[in-house]
């Protein structure tokens, strides 16, 4: 890969409309920019971590502020842009699975977006290889256990190759072995200058991933 | 008793709204070609749901995009039956018509009718309008089952929500699509939001055997309604608008 890619939120403040549940909950960050290759952002239940991880990939709009990649504000980008350079990885991974096949979920996207059948499945079939995730190619993709269906969403965020990946709770459902292996293909990923965002309570994996951490509070970052 | 509960305690009875809502739906269904009698019942419909209280605001927020669909749809209707006076007319092709606008507004007004007879359940809370069901002996398990799905509508919307928001996520640019690629992305929505729904419905059913649902042949409820004399005079004021409705339905007299 070939620059190192730029997240920056400025002046960032957000809140969620009346019609939602959080309608209590405010965010405001004056400057976060992700440094080194990793940052984690830690902090207790409800204290807008996640809320930080979706304004960083664009799937909520700041109130006021804005988001910058590589130093362009992304207010007017589409969303499957926005995928182009930012992966993101949902708490809930049956939320982002959407074929009966695992060897489909990660070679459809692909297609839509016009790579030729033969090439798609090729990297599909890579992809399952390096999850461990090649015995299940065939089996139904909804009833897989919690932790097959996160490496698969996973793999799946990883077809696009976007620039920088924000991952929520990456590790849930992961046991001991496969958590190393996660690790071992972001720390590959961050060998090719792709960033990490990682929002996790998993203190031992975000010290496997010796990752810049952040602290959330309160809907603030506390250490700014 | 919550809050929305001990407001219903105000409310007619539940039992008189079922009965209100399938004698304004079924002349809805029943009335053609006459677009008055359809103005006319539409302007009762808006007066009961006025006095049952229902939030039009919030119904407008809620069904904004949903009208301006019924009202797209209308228009294609008007254009599609041209028939009396030619009001437009293009190259030939007659694109408003007073028959057209007719019977797009009946379509409208059809609809209209429909959305405001279900509206006035939104004023009654679930356990209210179950208890409503299971009194006129609808059988409680399809009474509660009708409730669940009502409660899972929103949960379903958030889902498709956020399935297409995921798709978009994997570099997939919706309006850069041919419409035939466009329509392969709606099944791959489409899909796991049903197997998600049969999954929750799994999952509650489970819960609910937990819980010994059903464990007892007959069900007792603490909260039991009773109609009061305004909802009988209410209940006789319904029977007296369907007698007139059919009378000038059958007769057909023209009071308009």
């Amino acid at each position: 890969m070939d620059e190192r890619f730029t997240l920056e939120l400025r002046d960032i403040s957000f809140s969620y409309p009346a019609r939602e549940r959080r309608q209590n909950f405010s965010l405001a960050v004056k400057h976060f920019v992700p440094s080194g290759q990793c940052t984690a952002i830690m902090g207790e239940n409800g204290s807008g971590k996640t809320t930080l991880g979706k304004l960083a990939a664009g799937l909520l709009r700041p109130d006021a502020g804005c988001v910058l990649y590589d130093g362009e504000d992304i207010a007017g980008w589409k969303l499957g842009q926005i995928g182009r350079q930012v992966g993101y990885l949902f708490q809930e991974p049956s939320r982002q699975l959407f074929t009966p096949r695992p060897l489909e979920e990660l070679s459809f996207a692909q297609k839509l977006r016009g790579v030729p059948q033969d090439e798609a499945e090729d990297k599909a079939t890579e992809l399952l290889r390096q999850f461990e995730l090649e015995h299940i190619k065939d089996n139904t993709t909804y009833t897989l256990s919690r932790g097959e269906k996160q490496r698969l969403a996973i793999a799946a965020a990883m077809v696009a190759q976007p620039r920088f990946f924000v991952l929520d709770e990456p590790t849930t459902g992961l046991d001991k072995r496969r958590r190393g292996i996660l690790a071992e293909t972001l720390h590959s990923l961050m060998s090719k200058n792709v960033g990490i965002l990682l929002i996790s309570h998993d203190c031992a994996f975000v010290d496997e991933m010796q990752a810049d951490i952040r602290i959330m509070d309160g809907g603030g970052l506390v250490d700014a | 008793m919550t809050r929305k509960l001990q407001r219903t305690v105000r409310l007619p009875d539940p039992r008189v709204v079922f009965a209100l809502a399938f004698v304004l739906s079924s002349f809805a269904v029943v009335i053609r070609g006459n677009l008055w009698l359809m103005i006319g019942l539409m302007a009762v419909s808006l007066l009961c749901a006025v006095c049952i209280g229902v939030d039009f605001r919030q119904m407008w927020r809620r069904l904004r995009r949903l009208l301006q669909l019924l009202l797209i749809v209308s228009i294609l209707r008007s254009v599609f039956a041209p028939s009396g006076t030619i009001l437009l007319e293009l190259w030939g092709v007659q694109i408003l018509t007073v028959g057209g606008i007719q019977i797009g507004a009946l379509v409208l007004l059809r609809l209209g009718l429909f959305i405001t007879s279900g509206a006035m359940f939104t004023c009654y809370s679930v356990r209210v309008l179950i208890q409503g069901m299971v009194q006129i002996k609808m059988p409680y398990e399809l009474a509660y089952m009708v409730s669940v799905g009502v409660r899972f509508i929103p949960q379903l919307a958030e889902e498709l929500k956020d399935s297409l928001t995921a798709l978009q996520l994997r570099g997939v640019v919706i309006e850069e699509l041919k419409l035939k690629k466009k329509l392969s992305l709606y099944t791959y929505l489409i899909l796991p939001v049903i197997v998600s729904s049969m999954q929750n419905a799994k999952e509650l059913a489970m819960s609910m055997e937990m819980r010994a649902f059903r464990a007892e042949r007959n069900r007792t409820s603490f909260y039991a309604l009773s109609l009061k004399p305004s909802d009988i005079v209410m209940l006789c004021g319904i029977l007296a608008f369907t007698i007139l409705m059919g009378v000038i339905l059958i007769v057909g007299v023209d009071i308009f």
